[in-house]
């Protein structure tokens, strides 16, 4: 019997220790990002960073920013990132509230308009996005493009709409919530929003799984008609060489202020106020503004040093953002159960 | 001298109980068989006796130690499988081998000895061959060499000749039984063909339904019978069920036949085997029933009628009718018999047997 | 004393079992069960109650089982007469169409739909060119809804036949059938009657990873499954929505039918027990097909089938060498560069996740070959005891699948949470934020392709081969060693083989809990997507693939490999 007992504990504990020697400790000097921002982008900042900081360590995980979510979530009790560069301000709200963003207040601090950091320091805006409507611009004229909301609707675009499957995506979060919200703000009921959601459903030919895979089938005329965000449609125009073009809706447009934020409890907690800092400087957003078609939050730049297509007047939905955070979901689960797919093509 | 013994052994799977209680001594240098139908737990014996099961009561002795709980790797028992079981990955060489080198001998020794097993079994050169391009003949002998290169210290046999053709097996018989007589081994051969553990045993115990019903020398027990399940596994025979008559004295038996009412006489030993006025059975090979002219006047003879003559060969079994007495007699020639035709039989006292019944 | 001896293998084997089957399986699901049936704090159903209640939910459960036994019924009907046709008979070009008939194995799925969606898609190259000729106005179909994920499914799954019966045909003795036809019996019948029984073991093996891999599908329903509501989206969308209890639910629920499947075919293989005769079933020469008609008819198949099968790889080799944004609305893209490639083998970021990802696969795969072993001796003793009755083998059997069943999501977010933060239970093991986390998540959601095809050879090992050598006085190891291993070893290296190639491009799991030190190739793939640089997208899945080619070839040698 004993000598059973005893093997049994001995091959316990050898397996143990030989796990927990190989688990280790990360190597904690390194500043690690998470970041929905593109590894060009990335690399490019990470390198402009390390010339201006000879011997600073950096790294990053490019990943989707509800990914990035999911993993801080996941990560809460050993955070494994420093900094988390990218996300729409609903979505650092989300994990502000779940206590997952540590405070810090940048020295810019006070040059961002209200609305654009959180009020007790967890988030700061960088960059902001406006919502647009996007069209190819080899099959449709720039006459002919939908110029608001509704037109969108309009029977003539029957099929030719892609929508990017709203569920894992910001911006389409913000637009669906805004469409429900524009009319629930006066009418305090969702059945209107519900309905242009309905009407929208049935010019829809496709919800596609991404955002580049929209804008990959929109080049290729599976569709000619979406809605998204200013800065992608402008990246795909110019540096990917889609006929792709869009118009600012004449009613007003939902704008997501895109953030940054200091995980809580992480490892490098300087090193990540050293970066934060880094890429909000003047120099830095105007830069990101030329090659990246990020439009800046920062109230107090030389707008000179921006594209002439940044300083364009548009006109800005105003939106409860916290309406819109608290409420979207069950919005959201009503289009996914009742809306969706169901009311098209009859 | 006894080498190998198996005390009150016993065995169930599940609920069926396949070895009960049984106890068997195999001498050094003898050729045991065990012998009996499918199914009788004479293959679960051979297996216990391997090693690769392990009884759940009784003990099992080897040179008088007890080996009930050794692994079979460590009893050195070479054992010859039904289905050969031939390592269809290794060549005839390596498959005569692999107990050798499991015995970690030197390249030379096994080489000498792999060479002088497939000369034994008359494959001389096989060593290169894949197995699988052997005949079913081959492949036996190749299981053969193999277990005998290893120098067992008893040879176990599980109904090895099953697979071949008529003829082969009966070759093979005689050249298992001359090797096996040569190499001065002990062998355990399990069969269920009579007739091959007749051919090849020294001694042989029937087992039927998980019991030992008899151990003896194939004569004994062709002749001396001591259950009816023996009697009628080994064999042809008449079982004549009757009832000893309460007139007769103790020495001198007298019964009726339940069929056909004929009156049977004989002498019996023990009174206690037949008790009075209680159904027992008389048992009488065919061989030993003789068919004559029709006369009454001989003991134990009845007025018969042929009823069928199949011809077999060298012998013809006749079967008769005595009045409602169905009988089997083996003649050598059954010149001038014809059925329908009117005869008498005649069953001698010296070859009738009173069976125990189960 | 002889008795515990031999006794002590076994425990060691059970405790290794055991200990990998709690640590990676029970713990980490625990939280996932229990969250489904707690609601504040509270036990209850009505957690349950809430989500069977919505129609959408039912739809996706219905939805998810119909794909499923669809996917399992297109996938033998290709993949079986396929490994027929491969495995038995000889014609030309048969050793090249029978390897590239494994090619979608090499498609992991990430790559697959992309491949897909440029060949099949609305805009692709197959709908252009149909449109060209045709002279259509608009796109002649679009990849979405039913057919879509059949077809994409059917070419993704139909290896699991194919292999897994080709590895069983390998091993069917040959001259049962024989005797079969020698007895008069027709082809069809030798099929029926004596090839199939023989097989069924595979053959239930690759309907059960079919059905379940089909239940787990995701990039495919995502991408092109249109309006079709399949249970692991559901589950995706309620997590983004915020709904975890709901996510977690469903996961239970999709978790339960694929364990439910599992427990029916069981059932069914335990009916069908058998032992093929060990003898001239090692090898079986292959018929040369003779007749001129069948032998043209035979090599045409298979040159149309391999075109089939190329197709998507042969449009990621051309996206790979287009140039960016020169391909909208022409058929095939209208620049080329070497540039994509360039790129990938001058920035050491790009190739070191080709190191990264075949490390922890190799790491993955032998752990979860050598672990398969000691599972597999532990399910197939037929040595009756109280301990490792049949109910506690079943009950194992269901364990070692239960990651597999689950979407891959799932088991990172379940083992990332379990193995967090230093526990009371575990002492200081932790895995997030190690390399280690990728290899053990890998090995936990692949080692049941592995066991599976370890366990469907072994039941065709004939356990009197065992028997011979124990008598012959081979102790265990050599046993294993010398009999055992040789006899299942092409089983276990194609087993093997699968998990380390579908690990290879794993992705749904990956992205959730890799780090800088452990990157692997489909999160590169992922990250050049999202750039939208296809090109070097798709250069990342060429090498991949070519990665994945070179080791299939690898284990056809290792798979000929004897003892």
């Amino acid at each position: 019997m004993r000598p059973r007992y005893f093997l049994a504990v001995l091959f316990f504990l050898l397996t143990s220790v030989f796990f927990s020697c190989r688990s280790g400790s990360v190597n904690s000097r390194r500043l690690l990002i998470y970041t929905p921002h593109g590894q060009d982008l990335l690399r490019d900042f990470v390198a402009r960073y390390k010339q201006k900081y000879p011997g600073a360590e950096v790294q990053f995980l490019d990943m989707g920013s509800r990914e990035v979510l999911e993993r801080v979530r996941v990560e809460r009790n050993r955070p494994q990132a420093d900094l988390w560069w990218g996300a729409a301000h609903t979505t650092f709200q989300t994990a502000a509230d779940e206590n997952l963003l540590e405070e810090f207040r940048p020295s810019w601090a006070d040059k961002v308009p209200e609305g654009s950091y959180d009020k007790q320091s967890r988030w700061y805006g960088t960059y902001e996005t406006p919502q647009v409507i996007a069209y190819n611009s080899d099959a449709v004229s720039a006459a002919d493009a939908p110029r608001d909301w509704d037109d969108v609707l309009d029977p003539k675009w029957r099929d030719k709409v892609l929508i990017r499957n709203p569920n894992p995506s910001d911006t389409m979060r913000a637009i669906f919530g805004a469409m429900v919200w524009r009319f629930q703000k006066d009418t305090g009921s969702t059945d209107q929003g519900y309905e242009w959601l309905r009407k929208l459903d049935a010019n829809v030919h496709e919800y596609t799984a991404d955002g580049t895979l929209l804008m990959q089938k929109l080049g290729r005329r599976e569709g000619l008609i979406t809605l998204w965000d200013m800065p992608d449609v402008r990246l795909f125009k110019e540096q990917k060489n889609l006929p792709v073009a869009y118009n600012l809706p004449s009613s007003g447009t939902p704008v997501i202020t895109d953030g940054i934020a200091i995980v809580k409890g992480s490892a490098n907690q300087e090193e990540a106020k050293r970066f934060y800092e880094f890429v909000t400087t003047p120099e830095s957003l105007s830069y990101a503004a030329q090659k990246y078609y990020r439009i800046p939050v920062r109230t107090d730049l030389d707008r000179s040093t921006l594209p002439a297509w940044m300083n364009e007047p548009f006109t800005r939905m105003p939106l409860d953002w916290d309406l819109l955070r608290k409420q979207g979901s069950d919005w959201l689960r009503y289009w996914d159960t009742s809306i969706r797919g169901r009311s098209s093509k009859q | 001298m006894m080498l190998l013994s198996l005390n009150k052994i016993e065995k169930s799977f599940g609920s069926t109980r396949a070895v009960n209680d049984v106890s068997i001594t195999v001498n050094q240098g003898e050729f045991f068989g065990l012998l009996g139908p499918s199914g009788c737990g004479k293959t679960t014996t051979l297996r216990m006796i391997a090693g690769l099961e392990t009884p759940d009561a009784g003990s099992i002795e080897f040179e008088g130690r007890s080996i009930t709980n050794l692994p079979a790797e460590r009893r050195g028992f070479g054992m010859v499988f039904q289905n050969y079981a031939l390592f269809p990955h290794l060549n005839v060489f390596e498959n005569v081998a692999f107990g050798l080198r499991a015995r970690h001998k030197s390249k030379a020794e096994m080489e000498q000895r792999v060479a002088g097993a497939l000369e034994l079994v008359q494959l001389p050169g096989y060593g290169k061959r894949r197995v699988d391009e052997l005949s079913g003949g081959q492949q036996q002998r190749v299981a053969i060499a193999r277990a005998i290169a290893i120098e067992p210290a008893l040879l176990l046999f599980d109904e090895p000749l099953s697979n071949l053709d008529v003829s082969l097996r009966e070759q093979t018989r005689g050249e298992l039984r001359e090797l096996v007589t040569r190499l001065g081994l002990t062998a355990v051969y399990v069969t269920h063909d009579q007739e091959e553990a007749f051919a090849l045993c020294d001694r042989i115990a029937v087992m039927v339904g998980g019991k030992l019903m008899q151990t003896g020398q194939p004569r004994e027990l062709y002749e001396r019978p001591a259950e009816i399940s023996v009697a009628r596994f080994l064999g042809r025979n008449n079982f004549i069920k009757s009832m000893r008559l309460s007139s007769s004295n103790s020495s001198d038996g007298e019964f009726k036949t339940l069929e056909g009412d004929h009156t049977i006489k004989f002498e019996v030993n023990h009174d206690d085997l037949a008790p009075l006025n209680k159904p027992v059975v008389l048992a009488i090979r065919p061989e030993h029933v003789r068919l004559t002219a029709p006369d009454t006047s001989v003991t134990n003879s009845f007025k018969a009628q042929v009823r069928q003559v199949v011809f077999a060969g060298a012998t013809s079994t006749v079967r008769v009718d005595a009045n409602g007495l169905l009988l089997e007699a083996l003649v050598l020639q059954p010149n001038g018999l014809q059925v329908g035709q009117e005869c008498s039989v005649v069953l001698a006292p010296e070859h009738l047997r009173l069976l125990r019944n189960e | 004393m002889d008795h515990t001896a031999r006794k002590l293998p076994v425990l060691l084997l059970f405790l290794v079992t055991a200990l990998v089957l709690v640590y990676g399986v029970l713990y980490p699901n625990l939280a996932v069960v229990t969250t489904s049936f707690q609601r504040s704090g509270q036990w209850t159903l009505a957690n349950y109650r809430d989500v069977l209640a919505q129609r959408v939910v039912l739809e996706a459960i219905l939805t998810s089982i119909g794909l499923s036994v669809f996917t399992v019924a297109l996938c033998a009907f290709v993949g079986v007469p396929l490994a027929f046709l491969f495995e038995r008979y000889d014609f030309p070009g048969r050793r090249l169409f029978g390897a590239l008939a494994a090619l979608p194995l090499v498609l992991p799925p990430l790559v697959g739909t992309v491949a897909f969606i440029f060949l099949c898609g609305e805009s692709g190259i197959l709908a252009r060119t149909v449109q060209h000729l045709l002279g259509l106005e608009t796109s002649p179909w679009t990849l979405r809804g039913w057919p879509a994920l059949l077809l994409f499914h059917t070419y993704t799954m139909y290896p699991f036949f194919y292999v897994l019966t080709g590895a069983g045909l390998r091993r069917v003795d040959a001259s049962l059938a024989e005797a079969a036809r020698s007895l008069g019996a027709s082809r069809v019948a030798v099929a029926r009657r004596v090839l199939l029984p023989q097989l069924t073991p595979a053959l239930i093996a690759a309907a059960l990873l079919t059905f379940m891999t089909s239940m787990a599908s995701f990039s495919a329903p995502l991408l092109f499954g249109g309006n079709v509501r399949v249970l692991t989206l559901e589950i995706f969308t309620a997590r983004q929505r915020g709904d975890m209890t709901i996510a977690v639910t469903e996961t239970v629920i999709l978790a339960t039918i694929s364990l439910a499947a599992l427990v029916f075919f069981q059932r069914y293989e335990g009916t069908r027990k058998f032992v093929a005769a060990a003898l001239k079933g090692a090898t079986r020469r292959r018929e040369p097909i003779k007749s001129g008609g069948v032998r043209v008819m035979a090599t045409l198949s298979a040159i149309v089938f391999s075109v089939i099968l190329v197709l998507p790889v042969a449009t990621l080799i051309l996206v790979s060498f287009a140039g960016d944004g020169s391909w909208t609305t022409q058929t095939i893209p209208s620049q080329y560069t070497l540039g994509n490639f360039r790129r990938l083998f001058s920035e050491p970021q790009s190739y070191e996740v080709f190191l990264n990802s075949l490390l922890m696969s190799a790491i993955a795969a032998v752990g979860a070959l050598a672990w398969s072993f000691c599972v597999v001796t532990l399910l197939m003793r037929r040595v009756r005891s109280r301990v490792l009755g049949p109910g506690v083998r079943r009950i194992l059997s269901l364990l070692i699948l239960i990651p597999w069943a689950l979407p891959g999501t799932v088991v990172a977010v379940s083992i990332a949470e379990a193995y967090g933060q230093p526990g009371s239970l575990l002492g200081s093991f932790v895995l997030v934020g190690t390399f280690w986390i990728l290899p053990v998540i890998y090995f936990l959601r692949f080692m049941p392709l592995v066991v599976r095809a370890l366990q469907a050879s072994m039941e065709q090992l004939d356990p009197s081969l065992d028997e011979a050598a124990r008598s012959l006085g081979a102790r265990v190891w050599q046993r294993f060693a010398r009999v055992t291993l040789p006899l299942v070893w092409p089983g276990a290296v194609a087993g093997t083989l699968l998990a380390f190639v579908i690990a290879l491009g794993e992705y749904v799991a990956s992205v959730l809990v890799f780090v800088p030190a452990n990157r692997p190739i489909s999160i590169a793939i992922a990250s050049e997507l999202r750039d939208f640089n296809l090109g070097a997208a798709a250069a990342y899945g060429v090498v991949l693939i070519g990665i994945i080619a070179i080791s299939m070839i690898v284990a056809g040698k290792l798979e000929r490999w004897r003892a």
